[in-house]
């Protein structure tokens, strides 16, 4: 297969599959804050900043993928 | 890559920062120059507000106060009095450079002011070695944290903790916090990078109107990205100073 070809495979499989379990993370954390602050409406405040790290930690792994993938896009195949 | 999409001539899209000119041997890329401009305005604006310091603050005063106020409250209510108050400084200096950093980037001439088909002005934080100094310094300063607070001892002795499993719990204690580092930089560089990439394939096919819904995401992204950053290097610290209380 062609480098640049393969490399472009790779960097949008890596993005496609990436993203399914921080997807999946956010979207937990999310319902479950959300959850809490209909329980609780007065907790919202003290929610937001733990919701918004579990987020970035959850976002964190698809921006690795992303990292590879634009990596794999301007860097990789010759 | 994206050199011509749609017809239309666009400078080349690259990983690492452009150099523009030398100063020395020292390259000068365009991502230090933009650091070099949010530096500058930072500076200029501390000393706007100080020159008018008064006890009723005026409006740029309340602003800053406002904002100061808001990170003191987050990092106190993080770590504690004693801690937050000497690590303040440095993450207030963490965030409102990742913030001002991140908001430049939104300003016009950013990526489309080109000189010899390198652009003049990039986001700072889309450039690698910003945010990895940036993660390296809070790393290192965590370290040297949980050294004053805990003793040299006390230090070590978090690393072959259970004692059982010691030659087992070392290499991963120290591979988690190595892990910071990474996950630190590569999670601001990849966002405003991304950020950056998509900002600008939106511009090259959509050139009206719709870049603006994107660039009101990018700038929530980009407060979002430094209250991460400083939140999680707040954290750090506090894992790395809190256990001395917790051990008597």
């Amino acid at each position: 297969m062609d480098p640049k070809v393969a490399a472009n495979l790779g960097a949008a499989f890596a993005m496609g599959i990436g993203s399914i379990g921080p997807g999946f993370g956010i979207g937990m954390g999310v319902s479950k804050a959300m959850e809490a602050i209909g329980r609780n409406p007065e907790a919202a405040d003290k929610l937001f900043t733990p919701m918004i790290v579990g987020l970035g930690l959850a976002e964190a792994v698809a921006i690795y993928c992303l990292v590879i993938a634009l990596t794999l896009i301007f860097v990789g195949g010759g | 890559m994206l050199g011509k999409l749609l017809g239309i001539e666009f400078h080349e899209i690259s990983m690492g920062a452009e150099k523009l000119f030398y100063l020395g041997p020292f390259p000068v890329t365009n991502t230090i120059l933009t650091t070099w401009m949010v530096m500058a305005f930072l500076i200029a604006l501390t000393l706007a507000v100080r020159r008018r310091f008064s006890l009723v603050p005026g409006a740029l005063q309340s602003v800053m106060e406002i904002v100061i106020e808001t990170v003191y409250n987050l990092v106190r209510s993080i770590t504690g009095e004693k801690v937050g108050r000497i690590i303040f400084p440095l993450i207030m200096t963490l965030f409102l450079f990742i913030l001002t950093a991140n908001w430049f980037a939104l300003l016009p001439g950013f990526g489309t002011i080109t000189y010899h088909h390198v652009p003049i002005f990039r986001p700072p934080n889309s450039d690698l070695n910003t945010t990895l100094a940036m993660a390296l310094i809070t790393v290192l300063l965590v370290q040297v944290a949980g050294i004053v607070y805990r003793g040299i001892k006390g230090y070590l002795k978090e690393f072959i903790t259970p004692p059982i499993l010691a030659p087992l719990m070392a290499p991963i204690h120290i591979i988690s916090e190595l892990s910071h580092i990474l996950s630190l930089s590569a999670r601001l560089f990849g966002n405003i990078f991304g950020g950056d990439v998509v900002l600008t394939v939106i511009f090259v096919m959509f050139p009206v109107l719709i870049p603006a819904a994107f660039m009101i995401l990018e700038s929530l992204f980009g407060l979002i990205q430094a209250v991460i950053f400083a939140v999680l290097s707040t954290i750090y610290f506090s894992m790395s100073t809190a256990a001395h209380e917790t051990e008597h």
